[in-house]
């Protein structure tokens, strides 16, 4: 038996491993959906087998964790929403400009920036409210990385992190509080994982990629951006956000989701296989829940990655 | 906590040793010792691991209110004001109305209204704060945005305090929720004390001629004001400690708005958002020196409520 912890994001996908691999491999996986800074505290403590975040660890939970690997193990993506009474979905949005609104320069939803982007949307004089996340999240680090990949101001006042500090707007409790924070809030922005869009019917805004094209968040483009980059940063991350213009469908905001898990494990075999299936066999139940399958490069990585573990 | 009466009954002594008498004592002894190592062991523990932010920031901690875990640096001022605020907001709505109910249910009420009308308010009470936070999220907040701060916005809206945008979580709506955790803890106590007050007092004063008004302001309240006190220490280290339901309301931002529908944030709250997966070690260290610092705020705040008690003990001569 395997437990695991952390990411809810990954939950729906892991849902579907758990009775497969026990069927396949006579395995079986418990894993609990307590939110991404749940799972590395868990893992940290090595009370669960394996943790799942969405944000890579830092620095100093990395020299916590006392030698963790973080295997990307599934594709996903933070997506701008947005509530605006009078105005329809799919607003266009570029970094630089939701920077500004994060930022507090952007006021009010018929600013000339949104405008120039929207022609022939009529945008109200409603007053631009931020909503984030109060605790530590994937999304933020997302969200934070991309922006302070495209506005030098945004880098410089706030920077990226699993809990910016954002100067101007409110704070949510994860997505679920985000999203109703959102749905209330005439003039509010903010940002959620990509299945709660659906789930709440929330409006997506189209951010503009580097290429200058707004592709929908989707399993296409998030496939998109991860085929354009699969190098690994050297604590075995990959930074998928703002994707070269080489890729023209690339959402800009696609992310890697990880699993962590201890160099050195008692129940190092059982987890080896267990992270084989999930990035081979595992992938396939992927593409239905949303989640694009991984490159055959990063799954190469993995393999290595996987390897290492004792 | 401050009704029993303190004398203490002289036992026979005898000869014969019982096993029972030993028994008694070890175990209550035992029970005593064990909180209060529980709570040593807890203080220790906070200290330990606030040791990081203790040396890193010192007391300028409490003084200043930037909160960056991008720069690491770290600041309660806007924290210890938030928790500060909404307490004492949700105190001097919830103490009136709870006092009020525990008059209602102990003298006004007809007889048979009592046992659940107590019951109902006690049940409030019983509600998970988590479960009062999503109400106050889908709910309450949007009614108070919708009706209450325009209303109050419109008419009071040259006084600071009420100037500002309405929105659905804020400081006004948090206080709203602690206002509702308060009510029942203080509620049921008063209810407790007004109905300890010996009902000879009682009658005498009414058979004096003094109407029902008079008697409880003359003698009822008089009698159990130690008790009150008591209570509303209780209800106000209920408001400083509560978390999540703040946490939920509360909009989760530094600053300290000059109007209550701004967003704030407090100490329980902070600490209940951030402590998970919390991005860099001194974050750690600076939540557990939150802990350290609500610790401390409910220390003083019991240690003032014996303090008070006993002063007006003293001058009941009780």
């Amino acid at each position: 038996m395997l437990t695991g912890a952390g990411s809810t994001l990954v939950y729906p996908l892991i849902s579907q491993w758990e009775p497969d691999y026990n069927t396949k491999a006579g395995v079986a996986i418990t894993y609990g959906a307590i939110g991404s800074g749940g799972g590395i505290d868990q893992i940290t403590a090595r009370a669960v087998d394996f943790g799942a975040s969405d944000a890579p660890l830092s620095s100093d939970q990395a020299t916590a964790c006392k030698g963790c690997v973080q295997i990307p193990w599934a594709l996903g993506a933070t997506v701008v929403s947005y509530n605006v009474k009078g105005v329809s979905n799919n607003l266009k949005l570029t970094g630089p400009v939701v920077a500004d609104m994060f930022l507090g320069n952007i006021t009010s939803w018929n600013d000339p920036k949104i405008k120039a982007l929207n022609p022939g949307v009529n945008l109200p004089s409603t007053k631009v409210t931020p909503v984030y996340r109060s605790d530590g999240s994937g999304d933020s680090f997302v969200f934070s990385s991309y922006l302070s990949a495209v506005s030098p101001d945004f880098k410089s006042k706030i920077g990226a992190s699993t809990q910016p500090p954002f100067a101007t707007g409110t704070g949510a409790a994860k997505n679920s509080g985000v999203a109703a924070a959102i749905q209330s809030t005439d003039g509010a922005i903010g940002y959620v994982a990509i299945s709660y869009i659906a789930a709440d019917a929330l409006n997506e805004a189209l951010l503009q990629n580097a290429a200058g094209k707004y592709p929908t968040p989707n399993v296409d483009s998030i496939k998109a951006a991860a085929d354009a980059v699969t190098t690994a940063n050297a604590d075995g991350s990959i930074t998928l956000v703002n994707p070269p213009a080489s890729a023209a469908g690339a959402y800009p905001m696609s992310t890697y989701t990880y699993a962590i898990v201890p160099k050195s494990s008692p129940k190092a075999a059982a987890l080896k296989a267990f992270l084989t299936y999930a990035i081979t066999d595992g992938q396939t139940f992927g593409p239905d829940l949303g989640f694009p399958p991984l490159p055959s490069a990063v799954v190469a990585s993995d393999k290595t990655e996987i390897a290492s573990i004792s | 906590m401050s009704t029993q009466v303190e004398t203490e009954i002289a036992l026979p002594r005898r000869a014969k040793f019982h096993i029972g008498d030993l028994a008694l004592r070890v175990v209550a002894g035992a029970a005593a010792v064990l909180v209060a190592i529980t709570l040593i062991l807890i203080a220790y523990k906070v200290t330990d691991e606030a040791s990081a932010a203790l040396s890193a920031f010192g007391l300028g901690f409490l003084t200043s209110s930037e909160w960056n875990a991008v720069t690491n640096q770290f600041g309660a001022l806007d924290l210890i004001w938030g928790t500060a605020v909404t307490s004492l907001f949700a105190l001097i709505l919830a103490v009136p109305i709870a006092i009020a109910i525990g008059l209602f249910l102990s003298e006004l009420a007809p007889r048979r209204l009592r046992a659940p009308v107590g019951a109902l308010v006690e049940l409030l009470a019983a509600i998970p704060s988590v479960v009062l936070g999503l109400w106050g999220i889908l709910i309450m907040g949007p009614f108070l945005e919708a009706h209450v701060e325009p209303f109050l916005h419109d008419n009071f809206g040259f006084i600071p305090l009420f100037s500002g945008t309405p929105s659905n979580v804020g400081l006004l709506p948090a206080c709203m929720v602690l206002t509702i955790m308060v009510v029942p803890i203080v509620a049921s106590i008063s209810r407790e004390l007004f109905d300890s007050v010996p009902s000879d007092l009682k009658a005498g004063a009414l058979a004096l001629g003094s109407t029902r008004w008079e008697m409880v302001r003359g003698v009822a309240i008089p009698q159990v004001s130690a008790g009150l006190v008591a209570a509303v220490i209780l209800g106000l280290a209920r408001a400083l400690g509560e978390a999540i339901a703040v946490s939920m309301m509360i909009g989760g931002t530094l600053g300290r708005p000059s109007s209550i529908f701004g967003s704030a944030d407090t100490l329980a709250a902070r600490l209940a958002s951030q402590y998970q997966g919390a991005a860099t070690a001194l974050q750690t260290s600076s939540l557990a020196y939150l802990a350290l610092i609500l610790l401390v705020f409910s220390l003083v705040a019991n240690f003032s409520a014996q303090l008070i008690v006993r002063r007006i003990r003293r001058r009941l001569g009780t």
